[in-house]
């Protein structure tokens, strides 16, 4: 009996077995990828009326220079092509793109009456041929195409790489021509890359450090017209200026805006000492942050608005310290060699971005709020004034070369160091501030 | 005093001489080598065992380390200095006069001209090339991919792909015409993010990229088993051997018939684990998607394809649903694009990867 119950037990066993095989999967875990630019096409979007030819290409090549520019993406070129899109309802040829590697597709249509312009558009993954969210459809006027391709590209950026995208977004910087002992200055912004430049101030004073309202619609910048530094606020729009702080005796620099708008930060030099001061810009009531011997300058608001980095030199260098935006006890968050300034938060709140100098060299870098993970990502001469893209990933600063023909430009870097890239400008630029999302 | 006393008293006086004079004690020293030895510092030691290691990392084109030239204008007539050390046509030419003279070759010397304009042509001038933003120009990374391992560049006239795949032609005479196949090679790669700050001054390379190896995949069992598979394994080398061991074991063990074949060899398992890795791309993934273990089920065919439309998130942790989707979506895409040819899986093991589920951590890629 006995050995009859083993037997039926083990032939059970057997049977059963191969039953569970069958219905487990198999399963690994894979914890190393790659990082290298996403493949994609973006052919030409599909002209609804003989009136949008002329934009159908224009606005796929703007889409596909911003997302090429990210260093995320790469763009295959058209005559890799082998089928062409001709109709923005007929179904996508998974297998053609999928035969020249492009993993992702954006295809559109573009249609003008008068001079309203409508463009539509879908974003595909090829390999799944899967639509990536549904399509979308911007409407504007023709002399904003440029904008509506920005916008159109925010959204592929948004939905392949899950973070909000950055390229409808202008750039406030100082244009700089001339020699470098006779450096003509002026005020100016742009589009994020570059096209669309208008001037907001001539070349009579020296200005410095512009900082964009969180409307974007105003701009803060210190200027030397009266002989001395003051701060200046500008409305964009109607390019009209007024001074914010015109104390006799005293110097004011470095101002930034709180994240409501309704406070300015900035550097109060007086009697041979600068601290940190706040003016609310409605009462125009002004309030001391610091009170010390040492020089406090180069303030930025965390993205909630209840914390100050800035930079002292209290402790005999230059250094990063934290305190509440009330005022109050600073804690250092800089100990690494060398000199540290013109902090900026990031507006994710993750990051702080500095200006390193150590061994005869400049650095942009990055750190987290505490000060650790400190990450520098460029080097050379002379690199400083970092400011943050809207969606906190990339960062634009200046370039400055050295000697008697050196010149300011700017540059962008990706928060990883990657994709370290000049941006244009028509003359040399520098103290760019990025404005957020239009 | 007695007589035996004196006999006794001589030998011994004689026996003592003996010893003395007689040889017994040699007082010539022993044989001795005597070497020279200098006494030298630690830091003469270190000086003359440097040179020994140097060679080690000196193994990349010096053109990618080379430090940054702060001034673009400046670095742009650095080409022109090579030049006059190509110069040496003359001794190629001084040979040839010997049986018989060309004059022409040594009287026109062309390159000592080119020296003399390539300076000229490149003057900058500092107003017209203000529509170029002037500075160093980014120093070229060393490679635009990041993979788990080096990736040395691939021959000019392989094809860039995801996988390796080495050349096959038509054979005459061949048992098996096999079809032609063109040879492929993964791009380029390096193992981490290198910023521009991090780049060594040091124009030669501090390690030299390793072509990556592929695992062996083992003989088929001819006895199929039922056994199923194990957990997910976190630590492949050191479960290799015992999983291997085990489906030998099970394999040889057990005569079922079941269709499944024996479990899948740890070989077998990294080979396809690697295959899916080299497709992974979480480089365009935001900040949250990459804090974001999902993990996907998939369907395979038995070529070994996977089933495009039967990829599914099964589950996820660690990051937002929307950073859910992103993660899940790159990992269909490197399920699916890798996979467009037919992993390389045994098929009397079918049962095994019928079905698969696949995890992916992207921890150790958020330190890249």
């Amino acid at each position: 009996m006995m050995k009859f119950l083993t037997s039926l037990f083990l032939g059970t066993a057997l049977l059963v077995a191969p039953a569970q095989a069958q219905n487990q999967p198999l399963r690994i875990e894979i914890t190393e990828g790659v990082i290298e630019p996403l493949p994609f096409a973006a052919p030409n979007f599909v002209p609804d009326t003989p009136a949008a030819a002329e934009y159908s290409a224009q606005l796929a090549r703007v889409v596909a220079a911003d997302l090429s520019g990210t260093g995320l993406f790469r763009e295959i070129g058209s005559d890799a092509y082998i089928s062409q899109v001709s109709s923005f309802e007929a179904p996508v040829q998974f297998a053609d793109w999928k035969a020249i590697n492009a993993q992702a597709l954006v295809t559109g249509a573009v249609n003008v009456s008068g001079n309203q312009l409508t463009v539509r558009f879908r974003i595909w993954d090829v390999f799944s041929g899967a639509e990536l969210g549904n399509g979308l459809q911007f409407a504007g006027t023709t002399d904003g195409w440029r904008r509506m391709a920005h916008k159109v590209a925010d959204q592929v950026y948004s939905r392949i790489t899950g973070e909000t995208g950055y390229f409808d977004s202008r750039v406030a910087f100082v244009s700089e021509s001339g020699p470098k002992n006779q450096r003509r200055k002026r005020l100016a912004i742009m589009d994020y890359d570059g096209a669309n430049v208008q001037y907001l101030t001539d070349s009579s004073a020296i200005v410095l450090a512009p900082r964009f309202s969180p409307t974007g619609d105003r701009v803060l910048y210190t200027s030397y017209e009266s002989g001395t530094p003051r701060i200046y606020v500008l409305d964009v729009g109607r390019v009209q200026r007024r001074v914010l702080q015109s104390q006799e005796g005293t110097m004011s620099f470095a101002p930034r805006f709180s994240p409501d708008g309704q406070t300015v930060l900035y550097s109060l030099a007086q009697g041979g000492n600068t601290d940190l001061w706040s003016m609310n810009i409605g009462s125009g009531q002004s309030a001391r942050l610091t009170n010390a011997p040492s020089i406090e300058t180069a303030p930025s608001y965390s993205p909630d608005g209840s914390q100050i980095v800035f930079e002292s030199d209290r402790s005999g260098t230059p250094q990063l310290y934290i305190m509440p935006a009330r005022g109050g006890e600073a804690r250092r968050i800089s100990f690494g060699k060398g000199r540290y300034g013109t902090p900026v938060w990031s507006p994710r709140g993750d990051y702080i971005a500095f200006t390193k100098q150590n061994k005869g060299r400049f650095h942009i870098g990055v750190m987290r709020t505490d000060g650790s993970e400190e990450r520098l990502l460029t080097a050379s001469f002379l690199d400083e004034g970092p400011t943050w893209a809207p969606n906190g990933r990339v960062i634009m600063f200046t370039r400055e070369t050295q000697g008697a023909s050196g010149r300011s430009a700017l540059y962008s870097v990706d928060i990883s160091g990657r994709n370290l890239r000049p941006v244009r400008t028509p003359d040399g630029g520098s103290d760019p501030a990025w404005s957020p999302l239009q | 005093m007695q007589t035996g006393t004196k006999i006794s008293g001589v030998l011994h006086v004689t026996l003592v001489g003996w010893a003395l004079f007689g040889g017994t004690f040699r007082s010539e020293p022993l044989p001795f080598e005597v070497q020279d030895v200098s006494v030298i510092s630690a830091e003469e030691y270190a000086a003359l065992t440097a040179p020994k290691q140097a060679p080690e990392v000196v193994d990349a084109p010096s053109d990618l380390q080379q430090p940054e030239q702060p001034d673009d204008q400046v670095a742009v007539p650095a080409p022109a200095e090579p030049e006059p050390e190509q110069a040496p046509p003359e001794p190629v030419a001084q040979p040839e006069p010997e049986p018989e003279p060309q004059p022409d070759v040594v009287a026109e010397p062309p390159d000592p001209e080119v020296v003399e304009e390539t300076p000229t042509l490149e003057q900058p001038d500092p107003e017209e090339v203000a529509l170029l933003p002037p500075g160093p120009r980014p120093q070229p990374r060393p490679a635009d991919r990041v993979a788990p391992q080096p990736v040395a560049p691939p021959p000019p006239d392989v094809k860039p792909d995801d996988v390796d795949t080495p050349p096959v032609s038509a054979e005459e005479g061949a048992e098996e015409q096999q079809p032609e196949q063109e040879e492929t090679a993964q791009k380029e790669a390096t193992d981490q993010i290198v910023t521009e700050a991090e780049e060594s001054p040091d124009p030669a390379a501090q390690s030299s990229p390793r072509p990556k190896s592929r695992p062996s995949r083992p003989k088929p069992e001819p006895v199929q088993t039922a056994e199923q598979e194990d957990p997910p394994d976190t630590s492949p080398n050191t479960q290799d051997a015992v999983e291997d061991a085990l489906a030998e074991a099970l394999g040889g063990a057990q005569a079922a018939p079941a269709p499944s074949g024996p479990p899948l060899t740890g070989g077998e398992k990294d080979a396809l684990r690697i295959a899916v890795s080299n497709c992974w791309n979480v480089g365009s993934l935001s900040t949250d998607a990459l804090n974001t273990t999902v993990v996907v089920s998939v369907a395979m065919q038995p070529d070994g394809r996977p089933i495009s439309n039967s990829v599914r998130l099964l589950d996820s942790s660690g990051g937002s649903s929307a950073a859910a989707q992103q993660a899940f979506e790159a990992a269909r895409r490197a399920i699916v694009r890798c996979g467009a040819k037919g992993y390389d899986l045994p098929t009397e093991k079918y049962g095994q990867w019928q079905n698969i589920e696949m995890t992916f951590n992207p921890e150790r890629m958020r330190i890249k």
